[in-house]
């Protein structure tokens, strides 16, 4: 069997070209959308395949058979749902993170048995805001947090991970790292106000 | 325009996507009131696929990407000419798909003489996910809970000790927090709450009932 390569992307590098956000891998989704196109299919396929495998086994929840069913049920959904992608309001790699986070969330309901009439989707809908000053914020948003995200302390990095990768709630992140929740909680406050995230109330 | 938000740890589990599926329906319908939370949510979905960037990737089988090949004809990309798109403000869209028709249609269960209860099922097994349903001016006998509540105000508005709330607006309760919501005068309020175990109440007059209040979830 032959192993597809991680293919060094450049996802996250895009330049201001006539104010539009354009990456490798918006163009991509743009050529399925536009002309489904199989060979823009194949690269988005072997970027990021390898990180969605890894995503499902992180916190080692799934075995690798339905890590490999998640890693085709996403890369299915990425294909169909194409044309709902917006480069102007999201960068390609936080879209295919969301379909991939709600196929997990999805997936382990119904491992664990589940009768809903909910699905994931119904749960993040797509309902941001078509403000053209939100809409700026949106596509650097990923560009300045990815920058910021260096600069973080190894252990608010670690909880970070466990929440967002392992899917753990801060009180199992607590548990699992032997630290009172308290302290979790404020590792995770301080990293996204590091991470310059947006609260305002 | 609401005042009353979840804080940034529930927002986070939110948004990567921890929460029990009653819950994150709760914080879900805030969202549909409220530009704030969904901005941070948005930001806060960016953080998590920064981190999904960063992820040591896991090789993938050649076959398995010529088994995805295979299936793409059987699923053509689909159109998005007429997207739907979520009104923000009317009765958020995932409480509808949980009811058939209004709040008028569903079925309530008369609780108090200004407290009604209206059941909707999430399939979550560990939450009771509930319409409360109080009369203009009415009030909810002074309870405490054996668990955690979330509250979401979706007409109507209601006060208690702590302050007072309206469309939109989201509470979480913890255990032993004590409180007897009063509607505001002008209009029935109707509320979502979201109970991992049941109410409690601690006023001689409504304690007899507690032994019949029991957990719905599902």
């Amino acid at each position: 069997m032959t192993v597809v390569d991680q293919v060094e992307g450049t996802g996250g590098d895009w330049q201001q070209g006539g104010g539009r956000r354009t990456d490798e891998w918006s163009e991509c989704l743009t050529l399925i959308a536009a002309n489904q196109d199989r060979a823009a299919f194949t690269r988005l396929f072997r970027h990021f395949a390898p990180l969605i495998k890894a995503f499902a086994l992180a916190g080692s929840s799934l075995s690798a058979s339905v890590a490999d069913e998640l890693v085709q049920e996403v890369m299915l959904k990425v294909w169909q749902k194409a044309g709902a992608f917006n480069p102007d309001k999201a960068a390609a790699s936080t879209w295919v993170y969301t379909i991939a986070r709600n196929c997990r969330t999805d997936m382990f309901r119904r491992l664990q048995k589940f009768d809903t009439p909910l699905a994931e989707e119904d749960v993040f809908p797509d309902q941001e805001s078509e403000e053209p000053f939100a809409l700026l914020q949106g596509r650097r948003t990923r560009e300045r947090i990815r920058e910021l995200m260096a600069t973080l302390p190894p252990d608010q990095v670690q909880i970070l991970a466990k929440v967002y990768m392992e899917g753990k709630s801060h009180a199992e992140a607590a548990a699992e790292l032997d630290l009172p929740l308290g302290t979790v909680k404020s590792r995770v406050r301080l990293a996204i106000q590091k991470l310059q995230i947006q609260i305002d109330r | 325009m609401a005042k009353f938000h979840p804080e940034l740890d529930l927002l986070t589990e939110h948004a990567a996507g921890n929460l029990p599926l009653a819950q994150a329906a709760c914080v879900s319908a805030h969202m549909n009131y409220c530009e704030q939370c969904r901005r941070t949510s948005s930001q806060l979905q960016a953080l998590g696929s920064v981190l999904f960037g960063n992820l040591q990737g896991v090789p993938v089988g050649e076959a398995q990407l010529d088994a995805v090949l295979a299936r793409l004809d059987d699923e053509p990309p689909l159109s998005y000419a007429n997207a739907r798109r979520e009104t923000a403000g009317r009765t958020p869209a995932i409480l509808q798909r949980l009811m058939s028709g209004d709040f008028s249609d569903l079925a309530w269960k008369k609780i108090t003489s200004s407290l009604s209860i209206s059941y909707l099922k999430t399939g979550d097994p560990n939450y009771e996910f509930a319409l409360y349903h109080i009369k203009a001016g009415g009030r909810i006998p002074e309870h405490t809970h054996r668990g955690s509540e979330m509250t979401l105000v979706l007409e109507g508005g209601f006060s208690d000790a702590d302050g007072s709330y309206h469309q939109g607006d989201f509470l979480l309760r913890e255990p032993s927090d004590v409180h007897a919501p009063t509607a505001v005068q002008s209009e029935d309020c109707i509320c979502l709450a979201v109970l991992d175990a049941p109410l409690k109440f601690t006023s001689w007059k409504y304690r007899w009932m507690n032994p019949f209040l029991q957990l719905r979830p599902g």
